[in-house]
């Protein structure tokens, strides 16, 4: 394509690697540039949202704030790795039981693959209200459901002890499949000879499950993994829509918390500070996992 | 015979079918709840313990459009949804590409650290921004932010896209005279196709189904579904009729964009993690 | 000579007489012309009862209105970060300053109306000012600026179900003891339309949303938010009666989840008829009264909410009102806006169409304005708009957080926790709270 000369096309031929993504980057750049700069500004700042005062530098008073004495931080944390482990944890031997499961010959798996995309790609708002609906108290379908089977009635996401593990039974539900076909894929990758010399050496079901199927898909799971782990920490939708944080502050995530004192206290300097400890927890997380999967299998 | 992949080939054992339907009645359940609950009545929807036969109605949706401009809501989501996708597709199959090919995955790493920063960060200072661009309420605007989510995830999944394209037709391409950006045009993306359509129909999805940005720099002019269904949660009391409606209206697009196009999106999303 | 002196006088009256009407209708609505204005309204029964009269305003006045509606969180949160970003565009939006106003009047969002109000050029001269409430009056005075006129009145008021007392023969409670009392004793009693059993009575717990109503129980008690001195005494012994009685009231008597009911929920279980007694803001009659999704229309009484053991009222009164952003580009259109929306013309028709509790005492003693409203609920209003306290939230700078914080309270208390030590914790971090965001 010589639309702009040869100038350009040799420069584009020298270069391609830098032509070709300056779009992304420059995207992306400019898109996070001022947020960036302006979340870390503020976040060794003081400001409480007002046309009257400017921002004051608190070096790392906020920092300092968050974890020596605000006590509703340190929940939010807690809070945040527990519903991050738990739904992780869930989804993670779910999904994975379920592909072995369903690594098997039938007809119609299109049809099975369609159904399990659903919950996925359903507008997580949409879905949050309806389980909100189903874990209603006093007229609710879950309560219902597990007294069918001699259990409840629980107050589910009104009850402080177990609102958390009710949101990751939603999380869980929503994205387990991801998981299931994320390992469907990787099984169908397996190489055969394996398993071939492993019959040959008297090897039973399970010791195959254990010592070659799952190293095998561990590069996948960890990848699968690092996607839910980076999206928990950072689940937001759910929560908002169904507690808002509470009963009280019992589902009050980091992300949830720093909404609140963002948007609806204007403690931006605060708040700030608040989105630069979730991102290092996110990153540091990532980071984690990115070496575990490296890590020799 | 050792299979360890499932082939469909073999004797196909009837319980696993009773298996199957006992395994996918969880995931459907909900979605099935939403939908039956959008054609009961008020009095109908608070009886308990729980009606299952009933006769159905379709007031709730009558009153879910009569009452809100849903037609108006569908029309932005929509547009913002192919705005992002497209823009994002634009700008980040080329970077895709190179990466692809010079394996520079550094650049993707950084690409990625875009996809952990909280949304909240993003929202004040965009604010303020398009505020002073006196942007706010506009498309344009829903667009950009739209697209911090949906660039990454045109490039992540891409990239292992373009890694399946042999390097061979490329290299011979360049061989007979063709320019990098020809290469690209001519063998890469026909090649890449189907991980196209992947891509675009998950970019799609997740900016049909974002809520946050949309809550705070969408105006009343550009509100999206997302926010529609959630403004059903206030004032007048919880009317359960009307909300599993417009749920149902909401999630009616992107579920059956899914079950028909299931094998790309699969295909998209594992292939990003696979390649990871 | 005094035939002239006389004559004199006369015509001097006669010229004045004659003026006067045409100095009324010398008030030129038309004076801001061809603007527009942008309009943001919180989704409430107020915003529903004006809308279909907006048209009747850009008919009088040529101001092009654009009114843009949202639900009560994304309206705060909305209006808020316009506000902060410094280039808003909005010109008029619906506010309750009890809630915020003391925060944006110090971060300099308002534009205070004094100076309007004072100028006949801007305001009709029928307007009257003092025909609002005087509470509601007061609560639009933020640091001695008027920030606008108020649009609706409210209290929390005891609701209950007329025919349940009757039917199980309890007297209707006047004092805290009594509503103890009421509750627990129907509690679980036959109360809906198909007989089923309901609770004793139903209130918000949602964390902040709860602290509003909880108010009423905390003044009744004889407690308040803060000491003339601005230090948190709401964790004295009275406050923590208080507390102590709101939560065991709905943990014994009330329905599971209480501590996620916003006033969504909490009206709905009681316009389902699933509970004899529900305390919150008399405003939501018309939800209650709602033919069309309401089960128990014409079954409630309005009282005046209980009063304590010392013989307080709980009572408080609240006003949303309209306010300006100093930011606005279209002041003087926007309080032709404002007034117009006040006028007792306007304040009729709310009142009289759709039962909204407007803040005109020339209203209020109007038959017609009257109509829809229950005669307990006038009466009960009446009482609770004078005896009772503007303070239905802390008179702080930094309110959602410290209605979080007390709403935490609220939330253990509800769930049976150890309430001294939550009431203790609320009033430190209230004080913290302050320190932080009341510096000058």
């Amino acid at each position: 394509m010589r639309h702009f000369g040869t100038g350009w096309s040799r420069f584009v031929e020298r270069h391609p690697v830098p032509v070709f993504t300056l779009p992304s980057v420059v995207a992306v750049t400019l898109l996070m540039a001022f947020p960036v700069a302006y979340t870390l500004y503020m976040s060794v700042h003081s400001w409480y949202a007002s046309s009257l005062t400017s921002p004051n530098f608190v070096g790392l008073g906020n920092f300092h704030r968050a974890f020596v004495e605000d006590d509703r931080f340190r929940n939010a944390l807690w809070l945040t790795v527990y519903f991050t482990v738990l739904a992780t944890a869930l989804q993670l031997v779910l999904g994975v039981s379920l592909a072995l499961v369903l690594n098997r010959p039938f007809r119609g798996k299109g049809l099975v693959r369609s159904i399990f995309l659903l919950p996925m790609v359903a507008t997580p708002v949409a879905i949050a209200l309806v389980w909100m609906m189903m874990y209603n108290p006093t007229l609710g379908v879950m309560n219902y459901l597990v007294g069918l089977v001699g259990l409840g009635p629980y107050r589910w996401v009104s009850n402080a002890a177990i609102v958390v593990p009710a949101l990751a039974v939603v999380d869980t539900w929503e994205w387990t499949p991801l998981i299931t076909l994320i390992t469907l894929a990787g099984l169908a990758t397996l190489p055969i000879e394996p398993y071939e010399s492993a019959l040959i050496d008297g090897a039973s079901a399970t010791q195959m499950f254990w010592r070659i199927t799952l190293p095998l898909l561990r590069p996948t799971i960890i990848v699968a993994l690092l996607f839910r782990a980076i999206d928990c920490l950072k689940t937001f939708d759910i929560i908002y829509v169904m507690t808002q944080g509470g009963p009280g502050f019992a589902s009050e995530t980091l992300n949830v918390y720093t909404f609140q004192v963002g948007l609806f206290y204007f403690h931006i300097g605060y708040a700030s500070s608040l989105l630069v400890i979730l991102f290092a927890l996110v990153l540091g997380v990532s980071l984690l996992l990115i070496k575990v999967r490296r890590a020799e299998w | 015979m050792l299979r360890v992949s499932g082939g469909g080939r073999d004797r196909v054992n009837p319980w696993t079918y009773v298996l199957l339907v006992v395994l996918l009645i969880p995931f459907l359940f909900p979605l099935g709840w939403m939908f039956l609950s959008s054609l009961k009545t008020q009095v109908q929807n608070t009886a308990y313990p729980p009606v299952w036969v009933f006769a159905p109605t379709l007031g709730n949706y009558r009153e879910v459009f009569q009452k809100n401009p849903f037609f108006t809501f569908t029309v932005n989501s929509m547009v913002v949804a192919l705005g992002s996708t497209g823009l994002a597709l634009l700008l980040g199959l080329p970077g895709a590409y190179a990466i692809a090919r010079y394996r520079r995955t550094g650049i993707a790493l950084a690409i990625l650290t875009a996809r952990m920063a909280p949304g909240i960060g993003y929202l004040i200072p965009w604010f303020i921004l398009f505020t002073k661009a006196k942007m706010i309420d506009t498309y344009t605007a829903l667009i950009l932010t739209h697209l911090i989510v949906a660039l990454p995830l045109v490039l992540w999944v891409m990239i292992g896209f373009f890694e399946d394209v042999p390097g061979e037709l490329i290299e011979s391409a360049r061989i007979d005279g063709c320019s990098n950006w020809s290469a690209f045009l001519r063998i890469g993306i026909p090649l890449a196709k189907p991980g196209i359509v992947a891509t675009g129909i998950l970019a799609f999805i997740f900016s049909w189904n974002n809520f946050l940005f949309s809550l705070i720099i969408a105006g009343f002019k550009t509100r999206t579904l997302p926010i529609a269904v959630y403004s059903f949660l206030s004032y007048e009391e919880i009317n359960w009729g009307g909300l599993t409606a417009a749920a149902t209206v909401i999630t009616l697009p992107v579920l059956l964009l899914a079950l028909l196009v299931q094998k790309h999106i699969v295909r998209g999303l594992t292939l990003g993690a696979l390649k990871g | 000579m005094r035939v002239s002196l006389k004559m004199w006088v006369l015509s001097i009256m006669l010229s004045l007489a004659l003026a006067s009407p045409a100095l009324a209708q010398k008030f030129d609505w038309q004076q801001a012309k061809g603007t527009q204005l942008r309009v943001l309204l919180n989704k409430h029964p107020w915003q529903g009862a004006i809308e279909p009269h907006l048209k009747e305003f850009e008919a009088l006045t040529g101001i092009k209105l654009v009114a843009e509606v949202y639900p009560e969180d994304q309206f705060r949160a909305k209006v808020l970060v316009e506000l902060t970003s410094g280039a808003s565009s909005i010109d008029v939006f619906m506010s309750m300053p009890a809630q915020e106003g003391l925060k944006y009047v110090r971060a300099g969002w308002l534009q205070p109306v004094d100076e309007f109000l004072k100028n006949p050029a801007l305001t009709a001269p029928d307007y009257n000012w003092n025909d609002f409430l005087e509470k509601t009056r007061d609560a639009m005075v933020i640091e001695g600026k008027i920030i606008g006129p108020p649009i609706q009145v409210e209290n929390t008021s005891l609701m209950y179900r007329k025919d349940v007392f009757q039917k199980y023969n309890v007297k209707v409670p006047t004092t805290l003891d009594e509503l103890e009392a009421a509750a627990k004793a129907l509690n679980g009693k036959a109360m809906t339309d198909d007989g089923q059993p309901g609770y004793g009575i139903v209130a918000r717990g949602k964390r902040a949303a709860a602290t509003s109503q909880f108010a009423a129980y905390l003044h009744a008690m004889g407690s308040t938010w803060l000491a003339p001195n601005r230090e948190p005494i709401f964790n004295n012994e009275d406050g923590i009666k208080a507390l102590d009685l709101y939560g065991r009231l709905l943990r014994l008597y009330g329905p599971p989840g209480s501590e996620n009911n916003h006033w969504y929920e909490a009206s709905s279980i009681f316009s389902q008829g699933k509970a004899a007694m529900y305390t919150d803001a008399n405003s939501l009659f018309p939800v209650i009264e709602d033919a069309q999704k309401s089960k128990v229309v014409g079954k409630v009484g309005y009282a005046l909410f209980p009063r304590g053991p010392k013989g307080q009222y709980g009572s408080t009164v609240a006003a949303w009102g309209l306010a300006m952003p100093k930011t606005s580009q279209n002041q003087k259109a926007a309080w032709l806006f404002m007034q117009w929306a006040t006028a007792k013309e306007q304040v009729m028709a709310v009142q009289s169409e759709k039962g909204v509790l407007g803040a005109r005492e020339s209203v209020w003693k109007d038959p017609k304005g009257m109509a829809k409203v229950p005669a307990d609920l006038r009466e009960s209003l009446t009482v609770g708009s004078k005896m009772g306290t503007p303070l239905w939230n802390p008179p702080v700078v930094a309110v959602a957080e410290c209605r979080d914080a007390i709403g935490n309270a609220i939330v253990v208390s509800i769930q049976g926790g150890d309430v001294r030590a939550a009431d203790n914790k609320a009033a430190m971090d209230v004080k913290r709270i302050m320190l932080e965001t009341e510096k000058k």
